[in-house]
């Protein structure tokens, strides 16, 4: 690709990403211009990557050699589509039954090991006697509060038993350990969204500069005048029709 | 008073938006330089992890993010990689988000010109194409990966490549890392690191950081690098600042900001209300 | 009729969702040539799936052109963002780069779909702060605890806040990463560790019901 090909690309980039970000101020034709392009082109993206890194390689490719095995994957998976034909739409059941029932196969017993037993094991790790025995007071006590607080979260997810009494306040001691949770989340998720934005900025600013002959200045700049003409236009629009 | 509290609460947002913009902003333009000095614990454990491993190990990277994560992950998977080339590590990229595949051809550019020149495509590093259907990925990388893998990115056959001498599946490598903005971590563990003993790091979002504290406490996650602040604190690590470094002056002025408004809010809410 | 359309299929199922449980338990060379020959058809099944979604967004949109229904005209993009992405992918063979060198395909990634997606999740960050400003009131116990554990995070984790702590509360030594660290590794894994055990038991036994055929929604309707 040639620079000049580079320095479109930087006028296209920014100017997507202004459109986009001009929703911030009022709807307007530009974002939805661009959102509709973003689900074509996402869709489009992930259908040429299928394309090359799949079809081609695993059925394509098997198929001409021979293998004609990959025809029965091939049907399985092309049988999805029958949903959107309801006359047919029950062919696709064997297409997601193959697989669900893979999946839950797998699941399971993955489940229980990872997230279940692992867990427990992971709670009741530092109170065994080989940790214990060459343990200091704070991890034994941390231990404990996470022992505690996992208990309690437990209690408060669990609703066969009525919520009084004894459960009722670990319920609630539950509750503040969920809290603590969810905050340390959303403190993260500020973070998060931040750096994703920052990352726009940082390429609009580099689009800003000479060698992209200041893209972001000039698209800016028209999207700025676009909104104080529609300002004015649906203004004089507005006193016509009051008029009228 | 009151009215101009009441008028402060309900202000338009669009002005919180420029607030915001011209925050982040300013330290583009000129970075305040502020130190990364408090290096997470858990970022420190994959950097160790990495030194400790011996020269010419074979390392998997899943490169689970796209560019709706990018800002966040992209500099941690820039970071590692330098790190892992330095360390003489053999380097196995792959991806099971479709919408990665460009952000690892971005990489595959750096790598000669600037991540590890020295490094030969092949011998050092290769980079499989996207795989649909992360379970059945997962699954099959414990058994054999030639039955899933049998090609590069471009088409190229990678049973004889110098890179793969002496690997058949993730029993032969010394370690694996996800980064991702999706959940795939958790797949990692479970279906290769749980199941095949395979050491398993990751690189992750802020925004699901918490989450990985269980898998960390009980080892299955030997190390984990969060957000813009991990990739930060990993270039502190390695001595390379770049993206990830630089974005921290503007997260340090946006969250200032956030904080202060939420108090502000409060105080404002109690003031209407006692006072 | 029903045998065929119901039946067959919820016994692939079970007999799927069975020998697949059992290759985990029962690990020897029939199961695990079983496990391959699966995990082959899947990926590619699963390279078939993402189907749905694509013709679910064409419907949608062909159906708006064809009404005429107001703001048509923007679903017309749908289809250019679709052919932009394709044409370039067909004329590159689906390679990005040719050497040192982008191909149509690498640049439409690299300065299209970059900047889209980015920017479209980029967004959230404005709505978060005007959100954090109108509606985040700490009105109960529970609402402070929460923003007590964010807003530690949020100071503990950028150096602005570890300067602006040191130089407030520097004199009680304690060290806003280390409160920072133990908030990570004590409250929050006892608090996630409960919500992991409850997913957990809800996917084993979702996933018992699907192998059994109790659950069965995913079938769609008769």
């Amino acid at each position: 690709m040639s620079e000049t090909w580079m320095i479109f690309g930087g006028w296209v980039a920014a100017g997507l990403t202004l459109f986009l970000f001009s929703f911030l101020y009022k709807d307007n034709p530009f974002f939805k211009a661009t959102e509709h392009l973003y689900l074509g082109a996402g869709m489009g993206w992930v259908f040429q990557t299928v394309l090359y890194q799949t079809w081609i390689p695993k059925v394509w490719e098997p198929l001409r050699a021979g293998d004609f095995y990959v025809l029965i994957p091939t049907v399985l998976g092309l049988s999805l589509v029958t949903q959107f034909f309801p006359r047919i739409s029950w062919v696709s059941r064997y297409g997601f039954t193959f697989i669900m029932g893979y999946g839950s196969g797998l699941v399971i017993p993955l489940t229980l090991s990872t997230d279940f037993l692992k867990q427990i094991g992971g709670t009741i790790s530092p109170f065994l006697v080989s940790e214990v025995s060459r343990a200091t007071f704070w991890p034994l006590l941390n231990g404990a509060i996470v022992a505690a607080g996992f208990v309690c979260v437990l209690v408060y997810f669990f609703f066969s038993v009525e919520h009084k009494g004894a459960i009722k306040k670990a319920s609630t001691v539950g509750i503040y350990f969920l809290m603590l949770y969810f905050g340390a989340a959303f403190g993260n998720t500020v973070m998060g969204r931040f750096s994703l934005l920052y990352g726009r900025f940082d390429d609009l600013y580099k689009y800003s500069g000479a060698k992209y002959f200041y893209a972001t200045h000039v698209i800016l700049a028209a999207l700025v005048l676009y909104f104080v003409i529609s300002h004015f236009t649906s203004r004089k629009k507005e006193a016509e029709e009051e008029a009228a | 008073m009151k009215t101009y509290i009441e008028k402060l609460l309900k202000i338009d947002r669009r002005l919180i938006f420029l607030a915001l913009t011209l925050l982040l902003v300013f330290p583009i333009i000129r970075p305040l330089g502020l130190p990364n000095v408090n290096l997470g614990t858990e970022v420190i454990s994959l950097y160790n992890k990495i030194e400790s491993l011996p020269p010419r190990t074979f390392i998997l990277i899943s490169l689970d993010y796209d560019p709706a994560t990018r800002p966040e992950l992209h500099p941690q998977a820039v970071a590692i990689l330098r790190h892992a080339m330095r360390k003489d590590l053999r380097v196995g990229m792959l991806t099971l988000n479709a919408g990665a595949t460009g952000l690892i051809e971005e990489l595959g550019e750096r790598i000669p010109r600037d991540i590890a020149p020295g490094k030969v495509y092949g011998k050092d590093y290769v980079i499989l194409p996207y795989q649909p259907n992360p379970v059945a990925v997962l699954t099959q990388l414990g058994m054999d990966l030639h039955q899933m893998y049998d090609k590069d990115r471009n088409g190229a056959p990678i049973k004889d490549m110098e890179v793969f001498k002496g690997i058949k599946s993730v029993r032969d490598m010394g370690l694996g890392i996800c980064i991702t903005g999706t959940a795939l971590l958790d797949y990692w563990i479970a279906y290769t690191g749980d199941k095949f003993k395979f050491p398993m790091a990751g690189g992750v979002t802020a925004v699901s950081q918490a989450g990985y504290g269980p898998y960390l406490q009980t080892g299955q996650l030997k190390g984990l690098v969060g957000g813009m602040k991990g990739a930060a604190d990993y270039e502190t690590l390695i001595g390379v600042k770049e993206k990830g470094t630089s974005g921290i002056d503007a997260l340090s002025l946006a969250h200032l900001m956030v904080v202060t408004l939420i108090v502000l809010a409060n105080l404002m809410m109690l003031w209407l209300k006692y006072l | 009729m029903t045998f065929i359309k119901k039946h067959i299929p919820l016994a692939l199922c079970f007999i799927f969702g069975v020998l697949t449980l059992g290759s985990y338990y029962v690990p020897n060379k029939a199961s695990e040539n079983y496990l391959e020959v699966m995990n082959k058809w899947e990926n590619i099944v699963a390279g078939f799936a993402f189907l749905l979604g694509l013709f679910s967004l064409f419907f949608s949109h062909y159906n708006k052109i064809r009404r005429k229904v107001d703001g048509w005209g923007y679903s017309l993009f749908v289809f250019v963002g679709f052919l932009i992405m394709v044409i370039p992918a067909i004329t590159s063979k689906g390679i990005q780069m040719d050497g040192a060198t982008l191909t149509g395909l690498g640049w439409n990634y690299r300065f299209l779909f970059n900047a889209l997606s980015g920017t479209m999740f980029s967004v959230l960050a404005f709505y978060i702060v005007s959100t954090a400003y109108r509606a985040f009131r700490i009105k109960s116990p529970q609402a402070g605890v929460l923003f007590a554990a964010a807003f530690i995070l949020i100071v503990g984790k950028v150096p602005l806040g570890q300067i602006m702590w040191e130089k407030t509360l520097g004199w009680t030594h304690v060290g806003i990463s280390q409160i920072v660290q133990w908030l990570m590794e004590v409250p929050v894994v006892a608090g996630r560790r409960g919500i992991m055990m409850g997913l957990a038991i809800g996917g084993i036994v979702t996933g018992l019901k699907i192998i059994f055929g109790i659950e069965r929604q995913y079938m769609g309707k008769d």
